[in-house]
């Protein structure tokens, strides 16, 4: 049976995958693909909780309103980043993150 | 549900300069379009002077509790209104030489406002993320501005991505809050804090921790403040003056706000936390700006431990006597005080690195040397700027940092406050150096540029404004003073 732990631990199993990913890729589009999925492991989170948490149906109601939000914040934010990533490719030729190296400390 | 619509007017002010802003921008001859600053530096103040009017001494709840209009707020909204209108009109000669479309530039400024007085207003997480995302958009754009330009780009890429990246953690920790409270008001999470006193549910933790880190990334507080000298060498200056003033004193009135009214009673579980959290920032922003060669660099790692010196004032929030958490209404008036000195000296030096990179095009520290002979005007208010920053006496910076160490000790945190003096004494040894070199060293002799530096007038009157200021405020601080206390009383009520 499906339980708000399930929903939790996949969550959290996104969330992580995603910080990896942020972490280890080296294309800028993979990255943000990485920030794509910790935002979606938050959806999830809400979803389960939503569903699943021990309270009554119209405070639970609030967790899809914040997943919709969410969605549509993540969407525009995705959408100008890969606008900048866009133009860094057309400038140099690559939008391999660890190009990125002009300025350091 | 009853909705005072009125008491909104100033928001809608606001929205409505930068759609006008927008418009105008399309119906101008392109020759007449870098005019628009004062349109949209006017009608920033004009909704400054609306706010003063419908908020004043008021205390309401909007939209059932989302939005807090107090004294506070109020302050906050006249604060960041008028430090973008400064940023406006800093930006004039910028933009005339730099941006083909005035209006757009104008136009996410005014933006960015709106996003700012939001966060200082949010009763609500949900609310406050959507006004800090607002605020994040605008400047993603602002600081990617110089699109042909590679430390632009760069800027640009690494900025959004640890943007996105620290909005995600910010989200999973609201996410994690609202799951363990049932609710995302400050007041409702205080309740349930107040209850469960002792006995908090670790998810509830994990996602304060997750919050405070995501809270964390934004105002560039250390470790997580690896984006904060990038975004700033890479941007264009006006935008690095804006980004270092105006956002970083939005994100802590959303800071100060949350954590009077929603956290204060887990003081205990997060004091030490962000008291941590504020000596590293002082460390590292302090010690890694010494080694800097490029200004814009140096003063961003002055801000980031300038961010060191308010996360004092607010890990000073309030002290644990006998398991009843007391607040420290001192510690929340002077994280407002030195906001504001921070602003004043801050815009002042930036607008000088800005007249000086108009001149002789370069950021760099050794386009300072002899500063004095190509201008004596600017080189004297950069070192009253830097003076101020250090926290010299009759500067402001020497005022706002003698209250935050006050409410440091106050609350019992002494090592703290040591270490913050210790790492004002390290801050003056690298702004004395830029003095140095202004002062001292004379104009390098292969230097074909002219000597002189012309000052255009409106960029004057700024920097003598800026200048009065700080110097004003550091002698006669007492309006200021009253109008901090009547914003802090607003958000730490019986302090």
């Amino acid at each position: 049976m499906l339980e708000l732990v399930h929903f939790q631990i996949l969550s959290a199993a996104i969330f992580s995958i995603g910080i990896f990913g942020v972490l280890v890729r080296r294309s800028a589009v993979m990255v943000l693909i990485s920030i794509e999925l910790m935002l979606n492991a938050v959806n999830v989170n809400l979803v389960g909780l939503a569903a699943f948490v021990d309270r009554p149906a119209d405070e639970r109601v609030f967790g899809q309103i914040l997943v919709v939000f969410i969605i549509t914040i993540a969407a525009a934010e995705i959408g100008l980043a890969l606008a900048i990533v866009l133009r860094v490719f057309r400038n140099r030729g690559s939008a391999n993150v660890d190009d990125l190296n002009l300025m350091k400390w | 549900m009853n909705v005072n619509f009125a008491l909104l007017s100033p928001e809608y002010v606001l929205v409505g300069v930068a759609f006008v802003v927008l418009t105008v921008d399309f119906l101008l001859p392109r020759e007449h379009r870098i005019h628009l600053s004062w349109l949209a530096a006017g009608g920033l103040l004009a909704s400054a002077v609306v706010a003063l009017v419908y908020r004043w001494d008021t205390f309401e709840t909007l939209y059932d509790g989302l939005f807090i209009a107090d004294d506070f707020g109020l302050f906050f909204f006249v604060f960041l209104t008028i430090l973008t209108a400064v940023v406006v009109l800093i930006s004039h000669d910028y933009v005339r030489q730099h941006v083909s479309q005035p209006g757009e530039f104008y136009a996410l400024l005014v933006f960015a406002a709106v996003g700012m007085v939001g966060m200082a207003q949010a009763g609500e997480l949900l609310t406050a993320y959507v006004s800090l995302e607002l605020l994040s958009f605008s400047l993603y754009v602002l600081v990617a501005y110089r699109r042909d330009d590679a430390l632009g780009n760069e800027a640009g890429v690494k900025y959004i991505i640890l943007g996105a990246f620290s909005s995600a953690i910010l989200l999973y920790g609201i996410s994690m809050v609202w799951g363990a409270t049932g609710t995302t008001y400050y007041g409702g999470i205080a309740e349930h804090l107040a209850a469960n006193e002792g006995d908090l549910d670790p998810t509830l933790i994990l996602g304060l921790a997750l919050i405070l880190a995501g809270l964390g990334f934004k105002v560039a507080a250390a470790p997580f403040h690896m984006w904060a000298p990038d975004a700033y060498q890479g941007a264009p200056t006006p935008v690095t003056a804006f980004l270092a003033v105006a956002s970083k004193a939005a994100a802590f009135a959303l800071i100060l706000r949350l954590f009077t009214q929603g956290l204060m009673p887990a003081l205990e579980e997060w004091q030490v936390l962000v008291a941590v959290l504020a000596a590293a920032t002082m460390i590292i922003g302090n010690l890694v700006a010494i080694v800097q060669s490029n200004i814009k660099r140096l003063l961003a790692y002055s801000s980031v431990g300038q961010v060191g010196f308010l996360l004092v004032g607010i890990a000073a929030l309030g002290e644990v006597d006998g398991g009843v958490v007391i607040p420290n209404g001192l510690a929340s008036e002077a994280v407002i005080l030195h906001l504001v000195g921070y602003a004043f000296a801050n815009l002042a030096a930036f607008t000088t690195v800005i007249a000086v990179d108009n001149h002789i095009g370069t950021d760099e520290l050794s386009g300072y040397r002899g500063l004095a002979q190509r201008s004596p005007f600017l080189a004297l208010v950069m070192t009253v700027a830097l003076f101020s920053l250090a926290g010299l006496p009759f500067f402001v910076g020497f005022l706002t940092k003698f209250y935050l160490f006050t409410a440091a000790t106050e609350a019992g945190l002494l090592w703290l406050a040591g270490l913050a003096m210790a790492a004002s004494v390290v801050s003056l040894y690298y702004y004395l150096m830029i003095i140095k070199r202004m002062f001292i060293d004379d104009v390098d002799e292969s230097d074909l540029l002219p000597l002189r530096i012309n000052v255009p007038g409106l960029s004057w009157v700024l920097l003598a404004a800026l200048l009065i200021g700080t110097v004003g405020l550091g002698v006669y601080p007492q309006p200021l003073a009253d109008a901090v206390g009547a914003a802090s009383g607003a958000i730490l009520p019986g302090a």
